[in-house]
């Protein structure tokens, strides 16, 4: 009796964990993150080089939502864009590769972050998006990347009311297909995001360094 | 055999990947602000005013607190539509909620006043 109550008590541990095989700690994934303990975020406009135009806005204001809820101080998104544009900077493309120093001067960001849009498909007959981005935190400070991730996310854009509240709010919302798309951004961003170390106002902040990490390319259906 | 229950039953809710509460709450803020980025027509304009006023006013996040910048991009939009003084005083209010945020802010009141 007592063997067949450990297994099943294993069993169940290993059913019901967020299953990944992938074995490497968040602190030596995101080993930047760890030691340089950043706090400011600066959402640089996305690049898109996808072929849909709006991409970039369906990015754009869906990112600061998913870094504010993992503990992070967002820069006012709207009033940077807005001074990013003053200063014919709205081009995040000349800055991916430089030094990011200026940022830290102007905004106080310790990191910035950039996304690039490689692809954005829509079937509209499987009703479906498949989208292709990257992102990527760096330092402001060092330079360094403390962060990125690649996600080819296949998006199912015909759910119907699902088992969990969220996902009817959202099926109830989405009529428009622009209200669809914006939902597709969102989830793509939310997925990536969740793999975020802890920032200084997450209750998990400094506590999360021995959990396993995501895969920094993946493949992922959502809603899931 | 209750016991197993409790623990099995236990050791599902630690293990499972829970949607805990978060930190903010956005209510409609993410469709609002894509509408007005797409328009910036009064329309949305409007919209996303009225989700900054219950992002900031009736907050239901665990941290209880105006989640990061929308202090900031509320005071901006009244500053676009004129409401000067308001506007400052928000932009003021984000900084003491988040103090990081006062080489920014502080740049923007700036560029007000000139």
């Amino acid at each position: 009796m007592k063997n067949s109550i450990y297994l099943l008590l294993v069993t169940t541990l290993i059913l019901s964990s967020c299953g990944s095989t992938n074995k490497v700690l968040k602190s030596s994934a995101y080993s930047g993150m760890y030691k340089e303990k950043p706090l400011s975020l600066l959402i640089m406009p996305p690049i898109n080089r996808s072929t849909n135009v709006e991409a970039k806005e369906f990015f754009h204001t869906t990112l600061n939502v998913p870094i504010a809820n993992a503990g992070y101080y967002v820069i006012p998104p709207f009033l940077s864009m807005e001074i990013l544009k003053r200063e014919s900077a709205y081009d995040a493309e000349m800055f991916i590769d430089r030094p990011l120093n200026v940022f830290a001067e102007i905004f106080g960001a310790d990191m910035a972050l950039f996304t690039i849009i490689t692809k954005w498909d829509k079937s509209s007959l499987a009703s479906k998006v498949i989208v292709e981005v990257e992102y990527i935190i760096k330092s402001t400070t060092s330079g360094e990347v403390l962060y990125n991730r690649k996600g080819t996310v296949t998006y199912n854009t015909s759910v119907s009311a699902g088992n969990s509240a969220l996902l009817s709010i959202l099926a109830s919302v989405a009529n428009t297909a622009a209200t669809k798309y914006v939902d597709v951004a969102r989830a793509a961003n939310n997925y990536t995001f969740s793999d975020l170390p802890a920032g200084m106002y997450g209750p998990q902040y400094g506590l999360d360094g021995g959990n396993t990490a995501g895969f920094k390319v993946f493949k992922v259906r959502l809603p899931k | 055999m209750k016991k197993l229950i409790y623990l099995i039953t236990l050791s599902f809710i630690i293990t499972s990947c829970g949607s805990t509460k978060g930190l903010y709450s956005w209510d409609k803020y993410e469709q609002a602000s894509y509408n007005y980025l797409k328009k910036a027509d009064e329309k949305s304009t409007e919209k996303i005013i009225e989700q900054y006023k219950k992002v900031l006013n009736k907050q239901k996040g665990t941290r209880k607190m105006a989640p990061p910048g929308m202090y900031a991009d509320y005071g901006y939009f009244l500053i676009q539509r004129g409401n000067l003084k308001e506007g400052k005083a928000n932009l003021m209010k984000e900084i003491v909620l988040y103090p990081e945020s006062k080489i920014f802010i502080d740049r923007i009141l700036k560029l007000i006043e000139e």
